[in-house]
């Protein structure tokens, strides 16, 4: 089966918890601890149970048997410790680290049994575990050794290029069973018209295409398109601490007047975006909260009243040409509040330099992010203090809701202290997010095996390809 | 002649330090510098200053900029920051995949062109010339990623005859890298032709009416003589800077049809770059461009010197 990678100027690295990780190839050759099952529950991988002590500062996980890494020897608990420390090694300066940053050390118990101890509780380690980045090396594994790309997946690294073709083949000791292709191999095509003509010539068996490329897929019976909820988004940051967004009733009033299905149907088209009440927490992730939040006029004028601008407001939002849609994300916003007499300005940053002199430092600025799960996002963006925080937000309550949810054992609990604190997040935040984009793919119909959900829900032993 | 080679050579030079003293002022002149423009929005607290400390940004312009030119000098372009690797490596393997592509589309393109651009030029206004023509102008004027477009669509995508596009990665052997480049080849060689056939075609039409051609025909010489030892070689001539040119642009990475072909040379690598935000390469391939196109000019011109005793005398 033939693929394509997006490349990213060939800095994509199969270490795993690199900055630059090479994803499509990390996810098929590595496994995780816990994996994800279709509705986004963590269920068991290389690690078949999980069990915390009462005030989960420690975490006993027992392991699966008879695991090989592809050099043969066998997968054990001193694998865990190596890997799961290897995170925090600063100078690895890995991003992984602030997501996993609680794990004090792993203790071998024996070799089917690991114990995780953190230096403060954590109920959702599972959940942490899942991410995507946190795959198993074998000990010893690094950048200035060859044991890097060595791992437990479905497919063995055969050779490596991130600028050219990169090649996997079939592990057949794969401990879920023999997988069922011979070999996977990656081309890097970073234009996104190449892509499109290589998939249409039949070069590739699957690839991800742009927006405005998908409906000649989708009319043509050879192909496959699939949508399926993701988490990257676009959103504005008002400075909450900076005025007029001091005022908590500014900042609802310049969320609440915005049509949000009206942006997704201009900005990506219906269908390929979820709505989103300014929480950066995809559907299917275990601790989404339902949040409801229709264009309502009335209520923003009200809220300006209320808030001392009877006549309006006049506020600045700067964007940069730096991502497809950036610019005229700003637009659309600017079109939907007029009505609430909100006059927005965009203002059109030069994209050198965006990130250093206008995002964070500006009162407004159009801001993008990839996916990230509820724990990692609301604790790195919107915590205070936390040097994410785009939106200088603040507030005690939000804070003491993540605590609680990081200490609660119950699950029901931890998911309605997560819950408090994004409906929070609605009332009082900074940060404005519409929607929370779909990811896609186009396949050839000679594919199977793939559900249309993520990259990492990808059981690869069991895609197959039809002659 | 002598004097006159050297006059070019220096000036070429001057050429040279001038476009490096613009590349690097240009990119001092932009906004934030190369560790913000490479972290993104990374580029916050200890990972800009770590990366400022390793690229030596912390020093004033001109010292850097001479410590640049001297690498430069030396050979040594500097190392990219996306790739971790140094430009020199990175950028011969792309170099050598643009020559191999530019080599193929004039090899076949030069020859081609000159043919037709010669009987057209003989036959000027017959109903040959008329359908070679406006065809050389019809490929002329369409952009070539219109072009590049319909060809994968006829050939690759309708028909399957050939790769739509260029799946070997930059270190392929040559063969492989040439199995796969049909269509770029094609694509390029189109636009090639048409501008070197338009040229000799009129030169063709020049000579044939000057005073030389028309005093052998009065002399009785028999045409084909006339055409062969006398046409030819004069209206190739003022061809020698049309394919100067030509060559340069092709060696310059023919940025739309590496992109589109998805073919690892230069052209590639110098939009990957300005997309990666990887400043230190930009601002090599930029010289590494600028040296290219200045070097096939001159070449031109001293082959055009070479071959015209005319203008060895002719003092400007």
């Amino acid at each position: 089966m033939r693929a394509n990678d997006l490349s990213f100027g060939g800095k994509e690295s199969i270490d795993p918890i690199s900055p630059n990780r090479f994803y499509e190839v990390n996810d098929i050759i590595y496994s995780r601890l816990v994996r994800q099952d279709d509705d986004g529950e963590p269920a068991p991988e290389l690690a078949v149970s999980w069990t915390p002590n009462e005030n989960a500062t420690e975490w006993t996980l027992k392991l699966q048997p008879g695991v090989k890494f592809h050099d043969g020897s066998d997968f054990d608990a001193a694998d865990v410790k190596f890997t799961l420390e290897r995170i925090k090694d600063p100078a690895l300066e890995s991003p992984v680290a602030s997501v996993l940053g609680m794990i004090d050390h792993v203790e071998v118990v024996d070799p089917l049994t690991a114990k995780i101890v953190l230096s403060s509780p954590h109920a959702g380690l599972p959940v942490l575990l899942l991410d995507y980045r946190v795959r198993m090396l074998p000990e010893g594994a690094g950048p200035t050794n060859d044991k890097l790309g060595i791992g437990t997946g479905p497919f063995k690294l055969e050779s490596y290029d991130p600028e050219g073709r990169t090649v996997l083949v079939a592990n057949k000791d794969y401990w879920e069973g023999a997988p069922k292709l011979d070999r996977i191999e990656f081309t890097a095509i970073p234009d996104s018209e190449a892509r499109n003509q290589a998939m249409l010539a039949g070069q590739l068996d699957m690839s991800s295409v742009t927006r405005d490329q998908q409906p000649v897929y989708e009319s043509n019976p050879n192909f496959v398109v699939q949508s399926f909820p993701a988490g990257d988004w676009y959103g504005i940051a008002f400075r909450t601490d900076t005025a007029p967004f001091t005022d908590p009733k500014v900042r609802k009033a310049i969320r609440v007047a915005v049509n949000r299905d009206e942006m997704i149907k201009l900005m990506v088209g219906e269908g390929n975006a979820a709505v989103t009440c300014d929480v950066p927490v995809k559907s299917s992730d275990p601790y989404h909260a339902e949040i409801s939040c229709p264009q309502d006029i009335e209520l923003a004028k009200k809220l300006l009243t209320e808030a001392g601008f009877p006549d309006g407001i006049d506020i600045e939002v700067n964007t940069a040409d730096l991502e497809p849609g950036m610019v005229q994300f700003a637009e659309i916003y600017q079109q939907q509040v007029a009505k609430a007499g909100i006059r927005a300005k965009v203002k059109l940053a030069p994209s050198d330099g965006y990130w250093d002199d206008v995002w964070m430092k500006e009162p407004a600025s159009v801001t993008s992010w990839s996916e990230r799960p509820a724990d990692q996002i609301l604790n790195e963006a919107y915590r205070t203090g936390s040097s994410w925080n785009e939106s200088y937000f603040s507030n005690p309550e939000f804070d003491s809701a993540l605590d609680k949810a990081r200490s609660s054992l119950d699950f029901e609990e931890a998911k309605k202290a997560y819950g408090d604190a994004q409906r929070l997040l609605f009332e009082v935040g900074g940060t404005f997010i519409p929607y929370l984009q779909n990811g896609s793919r186009v396949m050839t119909n000679k594919v199977t095996g793939i559900k249309p959900l993520a990259e990492d829900y990808i059981r690869w032993h069991l895609v197959d390809k039809a002659e | 002649m002598l004097r006159l080679i050297f006059r070019r050579v220096g000036s070429a030079l001057f050429t040279l330090v001038f476009i490096a003293v613009v590349v690097f002022s240009c990119l001092e002149l932009m906004p934030g510098d190369a560790c913000t423009a490479f972290l993104g929005r990374e580029g916050k607290g200890t990972a800009l200053e770590n990366c400022r400390e390793r690229m030596r940004l912390n020093r004033p312009a001109p010292e850097r900029f001479f410590e640049w030119a001297g690498g430069v000098l030396k050979g040594d372009l500097g190392t990219s920051m996306q790739r971790q690797k140094p430009i020199t490596e990175i950028v011969g393997w792309r170099l050598r995949n643009t020559v191999v592509l530019a080599a193929a589309a004039a090899m076949i393109g030069i020859p081609i062109a000159i043919f037709l651009g010669f009987l057209c030029g003989l036959y000027r206004d017959r109903p040959f010339d008329l359908a070679v023509s406006a065809t050389a102008i019809f490929a002329m004027t369409i952009p070539e990623f219109v072009s590049a477009t319909i060809l994968i669509l006829v050939f690759s995508v309708t028909l399957g005859w050939t790769a739509g596009v260029v799946t070997a990665g930059y270190k392929a052997p040559i063969l492989q890298l040439l199995a796969s480049t049909v269509l770029p080849v094609a694509t390029l060689s189109l636009i090639l032709t048409a501008h070197i056939l338009r040229m000799v075609r009129s030169s063709v039409i020049d000579v044939m009416g000057s005073d030389f051609v028309l005093m052998a025909r009065l002399k009785g010489v028999p045409f084909r003589q006339i055409v062969l030892r006398h046409v030819l070689p004069n209206s190739l001539l003022p061809a020698i800077s049309v394919i100067g040119l030509t060559v340069a642009w092709l060696l310059g990475g023919v940025v739309i049809v590496e992109s589109v072909f998805n073919y690892p040379g230069l052209g590639r690598l110098a939009v990957d770059a300005v997309s990666d935000r990887d400043l230190p390469l930009v601002q090599a391939i930029a010289l590494l461009l600028g040296a290219i196109y200045i070097i096939t000019n001159l070449a031109a011109d001293l082959l055009a010197l070479f071959l015209n005793p005319r203008l060895r005398t002719h003092r400007a």
